[in-house]
């Protein structure tokens, strides 16, 4: 497994408001965050967070590369074929950089979740999916799940928590 | 690739059917209209790039408002 990630805005959001949020970094060497996220995080919380890892070398600048956003394009018009919902371009970057370089995606943007079944290569884990490799790994309970869930307000469909035994 | 689909699917209608039993429509009410519009389609959409730009809201305020109307559910 890739111990490089790469995040999207929508998952860093939500994971500085969970109280284990450094745990994050015993899965993930670098997390990855593409130039255009930095413009997006607004709350002290989140900024925080962000510029602590950058500066502590856990989390790093990904820049905005010609050939990944010509991919990105790509990506988007294909994921227009099917009838489920289209990638936009920040989580299309993501994918493709994770695609070509072995990453996974860390984002909680329903379209890109979808598209890892559809058309692309790279995996996408949601906060459940880091949450369940925690749990694999003994340093959570799975139980930590709904802890989660109470400190971001953010949800999980029953039916992927079922999925996991919960 | 049609199996997967029709799952892809059932999931995504899952999911609305759990964000308008969650929704908290005396919140959703007291939104502007831009952005009680723009509740209203992530809610049965769940398109958070579309739903954000149509509120007018930047992304980090816009999912706060989604978990305040307890529909952040994706």
């Amino acid at each position: 497994m890739s111990t490089n990630a790469i995040a999207d805005t929508s998952f860093l959001i939500d994971w500085a408001k969970y109280s284990k949020r450094d745990l994050l970094f015993k899965i993930f060497d670098t997390v990855w965050l593409p130039e255009a996220v930095l413009n997006e995080l607004k709350s002290e919380n989140t900024v925080t967070w962000v510029v602590e890892n950058l500066s502590r070398g856990r989390m790093a600048l990904f820049p905005e590369l010609t050939y990944y956003r010509e991919e990105a394009l790509r990506l988007m018009e294909l994921s227009s074929k099917y009838p489920v919902r289209r990638l936009d371009y920040p989580e299309a970057y993501c994918i493709a950089v994770a695609s070509d370089r072995g990453y996974i995606v860390l984002s909680e943007n329903g379209a890109a979740y979808t598209a890892q079944f559809l058309y692309a290569r790279a995996k996408v884990w949601r906060a459940l999916e880091v949450l369940l490799e925690l749990a694999i790994r003994n340093l959570i309970s799975k139980e930590e799940v709904y802890k989660y869930e109470e400190e971001t307000l953010h949800s999980f469909p029953r039916k992927d928590l079922e999925r996991i035994g919960l | 690739m049609s199996d997967i689909l029709r799952e892809l699917e059932e999931r995504e209608k899952e999911v609305a059917e759990m964000r308008r039993q969650n929704a908290d429509w005396n919140y959703i009410n007291t939104l502007p209209p831009r952005v009680r519009a723009a509740v209203i389609l992530f809610i049965e959409k769940g398109d958070l790039r579309l739903s954000q730009k149509l509120s007018g809201l930047d992304l980090e305020d816009f999912i706060e408002t989604l978990r305040k109307a307890r529909v952040w559910i994706t």
